[in-house]
């Protein structure tokens, strides 16, 4: 059997299993004539070993459990900025920027908004760029191109939206010509560009998450990545905090523009606000329960034997 | 009870005898264990179930791989793995034994 075909059943097992046994069983597959039998034979082995762990390595447990918890956290900051970009659109307008402008309140907690997003993304590149380095360095060290070629789809990921915004604007606004700001045609475009970022949001994170779990990371860097999601956990919380203070504050010093239609495609303000207090409560609830669940299993990993 | 105890290797006992069987005789890696389980029982196992049954047995103390540079692990019986497979073989002796007579008898 070629050594590409062995690796991918290999890689049916799970991460422990493979770390004990892979390497012997992939010498195995390849040097045996392997029949579709086989094959179906391995699948259950696989399945077996999933159901009833044969590997009880307590520190990879541990550490796959916090390697877990540090993509929780990527994945719960990904929601909550997908909500901020939500919450900038909507304020982009100058009936907000004149209310900011007006009164303290609304002014201070859209300030405190913007520090508390970007003290959340600083907080996630100190965490998130020693790991990143340390995934490829093991991928390069190991002659593997899966890895590197993961964590080189975000960039494209971006490349392409970026491209697909300026076909809208450089190609396709030109041709239709000038429209309604809230016409089908400009309403389904917008859509468009909203679905098109939310795709390359998520296949961006689902790629960095699986080249960081196809690598052997070691647990230094997976506790070290705790403390900054910690200050991203704060932030996450300060910038929720905010956007109440926000919401009420504009309903008591702006009620016209807070029960106005100012909300994202001219919906209610007050309910795209809503949606989109509920969306970060819900990212900063993913935040908060995956660094419990990170900090649990970093007390529980056992000493190194050497 | 204490027989069963002592190998109660879960879904894939049959295989595990087996691979305490062929190690019986000195070290074997995984491919080469596969060949000899064959020609002892013509049973041919497939590489999940073997090495199902490596894992296993190993977790329970009962074969040890052999250190070496080599891709291909040898194992070979610890004490335990030797002294479970006599206790095994001698019971199923018993089976049998007691089965042929009857069958002869009958």
């Amino acid at each position: 059997m070629k050594e590409k075909n062995a690796r991918r059943l290999v890689r049916l097992y799970p991460r422990a299993w493979r770390e004990r046994y892979g390497a012997e069983f992939a010498a195995l597959l390849e040097e045996r004539r392997m029949s579709v039998l086989d094959v179906a034979d391995v699948a259950l082995g696989a399945a077996d070993a999933w159901l009833r762990p044969q590997v009880t390595d307590g520190r990879m447990l541990v550490l796959e459990r916090m390697r877990g918890s540090v993509l929780a956290v990527l994945w719960g900051w990904a929601l909550f900025v997908v909500a901020g970009i939500g919450f900038q659109k909507m304020t982009e307008y100058e009936d907000f920027v004149q209310a900011a402008h007006r009164d303290f309140w609304v002014g201070a907690a859209f300030h405190t908004v913007v520090v508390g997003a970007v003290v959340a993304l600083a907080a996630i590149l100190l965490g998130g760029v020693p790991i990143v380095f340390a995934a490829l360095r093991n991928a390069l060290s190991e002659g593997r191109k899966d890895v590197p070629l993961l964590f080189c789809v975000p960039p494209l990921s971006l490349a392409a939206f970026v491209g697909y915004v300026l076909l809208l604007t450089r190609v396709v606004y030109p041709t239709v010509g000038p429209h309604a700001v809230h016409s089908s045609l400009n309403v389904a475009l917008f859509l468009s560009v909203v679905g098109a970022f939310l795709l390359a949001a998520v296949v961006s994170i689902a790629a960095v998450s699986r080249a960081v779990s196809r690598t052997a990371i070691g647990e230094r860097l997976f506790r070290f990545a705790l403390y900054p999601a910690t200050l991203v956990a704060l932030a996450m919380g300060v910038v929720l905090a905010a956007l109440v203070v926000w919401g009420i504050a504009l309903k008591v010093q702006s009620p016209a523009l807070f029960g106005g239609d100012g909300g994202i495609l001219a919906t209610h303000t007050a309910y795209t606000w809503l949606a989109i207090v509920v969306e970060m409560a819900i990212s900063a609830c993913v935040v908060a329960v995956a660094l419990i669940k990170g900090f649990a299993a970093a007390r529980t990993m056992p000493r190194a034997s050497s | 009870m204490a027989n069963k105890g002592n190998f109660d290797i879960g879904r894939f006992s049959d295989p595990s005898l087996f691979v305490l069987a062929s190690l019986a005789d000195g070290e074997k890696h995984g491919y080469a264990m596969m060949a000899d389980i064959e020609t002892m029982s013509g049973v041919r196992l497939g590489p999940g179930t073997l090495y199902g049954a490596i894992a296993r047995l190993e977790r329970r103390g009962m074969i040890e791989v052999v250190p070496t540079e080599d891709r291909r692990k040898p194992y070979r019986l610890t004490a335990a793995g030797a002294s479970a497979l006599q206790e095994q073989l001698l019971s199923l002796r018993n089976v049998v034994q007691t089965g042929l007579k009857r069958l002869a008898t009958a």
